[in-house]
């Protein structure tokens, strides 16, 4: 006997549906039916999904469903004046003053006023806005946009290609090798709540070699809900540094998912920054399908009050001689709460596997909570697979040494917590970002060992 | 002038020093010997203001002023400063920043100036060279990977930087080969001066052959069981600590 199914939905999970079925028609590439349909199938799967809860393994730690209570509007843009001061405001003067090719999206537009589109084309870097794109997508971007890693079972990554606005696609050329680093600045907006759906697009073609930052900063927007999502191929012999700092408005919903796909000898680096946000997500997934490649993914989060930082990585073996290495570092003061999930899948016949997870967490107070859960899943025997994770305070003796030396405490504690999240920095190639990094650790901390 | 009156302590709820006298006048160098367990290394932590050992008894004075309640910065800024016998090694602090952040706290909380860059360089580089430290060690985490005896010059290098008035020696020549000792000893006797009073604390006579002591002090069981002249250190070495064990068993 068939019964109708009745789903029940919680009031944001029937928002998401709706503020789809409102703004369908007007989204980019809604005339386009190859854009339109993979727009429409992903709803599906999301209105299938609904929004992730404890009870699904992979989002034990951050329950969407009991966190979000309703969907903002889409952010609009509305064309409005950003000045360099304002992008100081947003990043620090190290990271605003950059030399780089910016890429500045406002209120989820890529704006050419304030980007350098010129120069990477002379670089040899395609660069178009993402939403110019879905109303007559070239073939490269046709082979990429959902296809570098699918995620059938993400209803976040669903939700994003069901109603992408804004973002960036890009390919770098063949044997290409950028000078400087490619900036994408993103800013919020400054009016009512709102949410922005980014879809950014990458082809580094083989050979290429690239650095890209994604800096996500306030123009003082309130209840921002952000879905970005990247997507990266790195092809054979390509290398990628890929980069984030996350220095979102307090009250923001952050969620962001990367989708990497590594060919023989690619390298790829990511290196996540999160200070911002009261509720983050980075999830990263990555996929070795060339031998003789290796990931680097690493990050440091920094939160406190009742923020929440979930990183979430998941990196799969399908090739064998490929090298993963994960470290995050976690500072966490009141009520904060960090989490790390790391899995790593090693297919069968991927010998010769080698990757190594570490997370390590400093707690600042009694109320901070650190949770840990790195994963593996072997179907190969000849493998080398490790994983650690440590959760702390601050050593006392280090503290009193420092101290000894006429080293205020405050200022002797901050100096230990740069010290923690330093190692990580160290793996930024980038000297430059790697000073901005611990300038922008030192004013989270609130001191300036300059 | 240090005075230190019927000084109690305990570690872990255990008393180790059992009413310690002491006084040490500015401009002197004394050394403190005595076997293990007698007190030595929890003395200078005391000095130095370490949280978990707990003073239950006793005055310790510096210049008049009332060491036991300053915390270790304060005690820093007033001019105390500790050589450790096992200097911290901190991963992700350069050493230079290290120096640099020390140097310029203690001149900030003293009123004085801080030091420029450049300034700052050209001061710490004057003392390295002293104590033969390569400038490159400087640029390395601090203590990380560095030898026995780059540790304690490097402890030398702190406090001819900090230039403070009281200075602890805890063990400064444990783990150190001859040369190694003399390096250290000429660094600790280029400092003597009749501003600065020091007090050396040793296991063994041989760092006393490079710094000769104006007194010696012999610890037992958590006091002072013996002073004399530095001839007191060389009858020790005779001797051994047997006389002393007996007392501390």
């Amino acid at each position: 006997m068939d019964l109708p199914v009745q789903q029940f939905r919680t009031k944001a999970e029937q928002d998401f549906l709706d503020l789809f079925t409102s703004a369908e028609k007007a989204l980019p590439g809604a005339r386009n039916e190859w854009v339109s349909g993979r727009r429409r199938k992903a709803i599906e799967a999301y209105g299938h999904l609904g929004l992730p809860h404890r009870r699904i393994e992979a989002w034990k730690y951050t329950d969407l469903r009991a966190r979000v209570s309703e969907a903002h509007p889409l952010l609009l843009a509305t064309g409005l004046a950003v000045a360099a001061a304002d992008i100081e405001q947003a990043f620090g003067a190290k990271i605003a003053g950059l030399p780089a090719y910016r890429l500045v999206m406002v209120e989820g537009e890529l704006r050419a006023d304030l980007s350098d589109l010129a120069g990477l084309k002379a670089s040899g870097v395609e660069a178009i806005s993402l939403a110019q794109a879905l109303e007559k997508p070239p073939a490269w971007l046709k082979a990429s946009l959902g296809a570098i890693n699918p995620r059938a079972d993400d209803p976040v990554l669903a939700l994003n290609t069901a109603l992408m606005t804004g973002g960036i696609a890009l390919r770098v050329g063949k044997d290409v090798t950028l000078d400087k680093p490619l900036h994408l600045i993103q800013l919020d907006g400054k009016g009512d709540p709102a949410s922005a759906y980014i879809r950014n697009v990458v082809v580094a073609e083989p050979g290429s070699a690239a650095t890209l930052l994604e800096s996500f900063g306030s123009l003082g927007m309130k209840g921002l809900q952000r879905n970005a999502v990247t997507e990266v191929l790195v092809a054979d012999k390509a290398a990628i540094d890929h980069i984030k700092l996350q220095l979102e408005v307090e009250d923001a919903l952050h969620l962001t998912t990367w989708l990497i796909k590594l060919g023989a000898d690619a390298r790829y680096n990511a290196f996540v920054v999160s200070l911002g946000a009261l509720l983050a997500r980075n999830q990263i997934y990555a996929q070795f399908t060339g031998e003789h490649a290796a990931a680097n993914i690493s990050g440091v989060t920094m939160q406190r009050g009742r923020q929440h930082c979930d990183t979430t990585i998941l990196v799969e073996h399908l090739v064998p001689h490929c090298n993963t290495r994960e470290l995050l570092k976690v500072v966490l003061d009141d009520e904060a709460r960090g989490i790390f999930q790391g899995k790593i899948v090693v297919a069968p016949g991927a010998q010769k596997t080698d990757s190594k997870q570490m997370a390590n967490a400093l707690l600042l107070s009694e109320g901070a909570e650190f949770d840990s859960k790195p994963e593996l899943e072997i179907f190969a025997d000849d493998v080398v697979c490790g994983h650690g994770s440590t959760s702390g305070q601050i050593d006392e003796d280090l503290l009193f040494y420092l101290e000894a030396r006429g080293i205020p405490e405050e200022e002797a504690r901050a100096l230990l917590i740069q010290a923690f999240v330093g190692e990580a920095f160290e793996s930024v190639g980038n000297e430059a970002l790697r000073d901005a990094f611990a300038a922008a650790s030192a004013e989270w901390l609130g001191v300036d060992f300059d | 002038m240090l005075e230190i009156k019927n000084l109690h302590a305990n570690v872990d709820g255990r008393e180790i020093l059992k009413g310690l006298d002491l006084t040490l006048p500015t401009g002197e160098v004394h050394a403190v010997m005595g076997p293990n367990g007698s007190g030595k290394s929890t003395l200078a932590y005391v000095l130095a203001g370490k949280e978990d050992y707990e003073v239950t008894a006793g005055t310790v004075t510096w210049n008049g002023e009332d060491l036991l309640a300053m915390d270790p910065t304060e005690r820093a800024v007033a001019g105390v400063f500790l050589a450790f016998q096992y200097p911290m090694e901190i991963p992700g602090v350069a050493t230079m920043t290290f120096l640099r952040t020390a140097v310029n706290s203690v001149r900030k909380a003293r009123g004085e100036a801080e030091l420029s860059t450049p300034d700052f360089l050209r001061f710490v580089r004057e003392k390295a060279k002293a104590l033969k430290i390569d400038p490159e060690m400087l640029k390395r985490p601090l203590n990380v990977g560095f030898s026995g005896g780059e540790k304690k010059r490097n402890e030398i290098l702190q406090m001819a930087l900090l230039e403070p008035s009281l200075c602890v020696l805890d063990e400064t020549d444990s783990g150190l080969d001859i040369d190694a000792v003399r390096v250290v000893a000429d660094g600790v006797n280029a400092l003597r001066s009749p501003e600065r009073s020091m007090l050396v604390i040793t296991h063994y006579q041989r760092l006393l052959n490079y710094i000769v002591p104006d007194r010696v002090h012999v610890l037992s069981d958590g006091r002072v069981a013996r002073s004399g002249g530095p001839e007191l250190a060389l009858e020790l070495e005779d001797t051994g600590y047997a006389e002393f064990d007996g007392q501390a068993a």
